[in-house]
């Protein structure tokens, strides 16, 4: 029994594959998903998710969104997801500045953009976390 | 025969719009590039949100909440997505043709120029139009959305759908009618897609758990759900546009570079009808002398 791992972004289809288990960042802490998960829909904070494959664990960086899990297929819907290898750290560096100084004189935008905002520290914040952790 | 002057200038005259339609198609094909990649891109994340709204809605039609429930329809509220500026074939006619096709109680909202001038032309009755920008920002797309969704809330519609050219590839965009609210409508919607491409969705018949609870997670995903997918229609229209737009352009190079070359052959031959007519004429005054 396997599963299959959907990630998908506005922006592209992140990760595509067959797995063993995932671990699911959430509003309500981590789920780990094994082959014969009961459905579930359930919203997915920023944060790290990890997946593994053939015992080997792999890290993705995932923005808010939704994830659903559905007979042995678990779709995962992101604002934001990036794979380890592909993290820059100095852009993730530059990316958090940017943001920060948006951040600061962002009184004048709508609380949607703001949170986006708030959002975007946070998944620069996790990248830079799982990076260091693992030098 | 036209006299050779004229013709020349008829040539001429051609030759400067085949100038311009081809400086125009190559606008349309870099705008074109950037538009289907952003359409295609955002594809597979609708695709997922309205597979996954698919397999949720059967399950929680005992949640009241107002996007779910199917009410008697009085009013449809349609989101009537055209281009701004024309010349891009027919594009925009197509779209007019399903809007002529209804005749039941209709509201509609426009985005694009083109759209709201035909809707005020014909009388029907136009709530708002909206303007969005050529690289479609989210915001510009949420605020008619948002609209929409506090007129369906309420109750002055019954429905929210879109009529856009659904971006199929550079050559052919179909004029597509696509319901969006009530969700009950949009189960029905994606089973036939499925059917038609041949995909069957496996289904799970164990019950759904929802993490925090059921509310909340339909309280963030709906809002959500119908914004991001106004939002990709919009993104699809926009390619349409562009490729629409470019081939128009093409065709209308073409037919220019064709009647250059009939009025080129046209001019020779007057031409050379002056020339023999002139020689003939000295040769007569020769004989003559």
């Amino acid at each position: 029994m396997s599963l299959t791992l959907e990630i998908v972004t506005p922006e592209a289809r992140v990760y595509s594959d067959t797995i063993d288990t995932v671990v699911i960042p959430t509003v309500d802490g981590e789920i780990g998903i094994l082959p014969g998960h009961i459905p579930l829909l359930t919203q997915v904070a920023d944060g790290e998710l990890r997946v593994t494959k053939d015992g080997k664990d792999q890290f993705l960086v995932i923005g808010a969104g939704f994830a659903q899990v559905e007979g042995d297929k678990v779709s995962i819907l992101a604002e934001r997801a990036i794979t380890e290898d592909k993290i820059d750290e100095k852009a993730v560096e530059e990316a958090l500045k940017r943001a920060d100084t948006q951040l600061k004189d962002s009184a004048h935008l709508d609380p949607a953009e703001q949170e986006t905002l708030h959002s975007l520290v946070r998944f620069a914040g996790v990248q830079l976390e799982l990076k260091r952790r693992k030098r | 025969m036209a006299s050779t002057r004229d013709i020349r200038r008829r040539i001429k005259s051609v030759k400067n719009t085949r100038q311009i339609t081809k400086a125009m198609e190559l606008v349309a094909a870099s705008k074109m590039k950037k538009a289907q990649q952003a359409a295609l891109a955002g594809r597979a994340y609708a695709q997922l949100m309205s597979d996954m709204l698919a397999s949720l809605a059967p399950r929680v039609s005992e949640l009241q909440h107002p996007f779910l429930v199917q009410r008697e329809i009085k009013t449809r509220g349609i989101l009537l997505v055209t281009t701004d500026k024309g010349l891009c074939g027919p594009l925009n006619a197509n779209l007019f043709k399903i809007v002529t096709e209804i005749k039941t109680p209709v509201k509609f909202f426009a985005v694009g120029r083109k759209g709201a001038q035909f809707l005020s032309r014909t009388h029907r009755d136009l709530v708002a139009d909206f303007v969005v920008q050529d690289r479609v920002p989210f915001s510009e797309v949420k605020v008619a959305v948002e609209l929409m969704v506090q007129k369906y809330l309420d109750g002055e519609i019954d429905t929210v759908e879109v009529i856009y050219p659904r971006y199929k590839n550079t050559l052919v965009q179909e004029p597509t009618l696509r319901p969006v609210l009530p969700l009950a409508s949009l189960a029905s919607f994606i089973e036939q897609a499925h059917t038609e491409s041949g995909t069957a969705v496996k289904r799970d018949d164990r019950d759904m758990l929802f993490e925090p609870g059921a509310a909340q997670v339909l309280e963030a995903l709906l809002p959500f759900y119908v914004n991001r997918l106004v939002y990709q229609l919009v993104l699809s229209a926009r390619a349409s546009e562009h490729s629409a737009r470019m081939v128009a352009m093409k065709t209308a190079k073409d037919n220019a570079t064709k009647l250059v070359g009939e009025l080129s052959l046209e001019y020779n031959k007057a031409r050379q009808a002056a020339i023999t007519q002139e020689i003939l004429e000295i040769a007569a005054s020769s004989f003559a002398a």
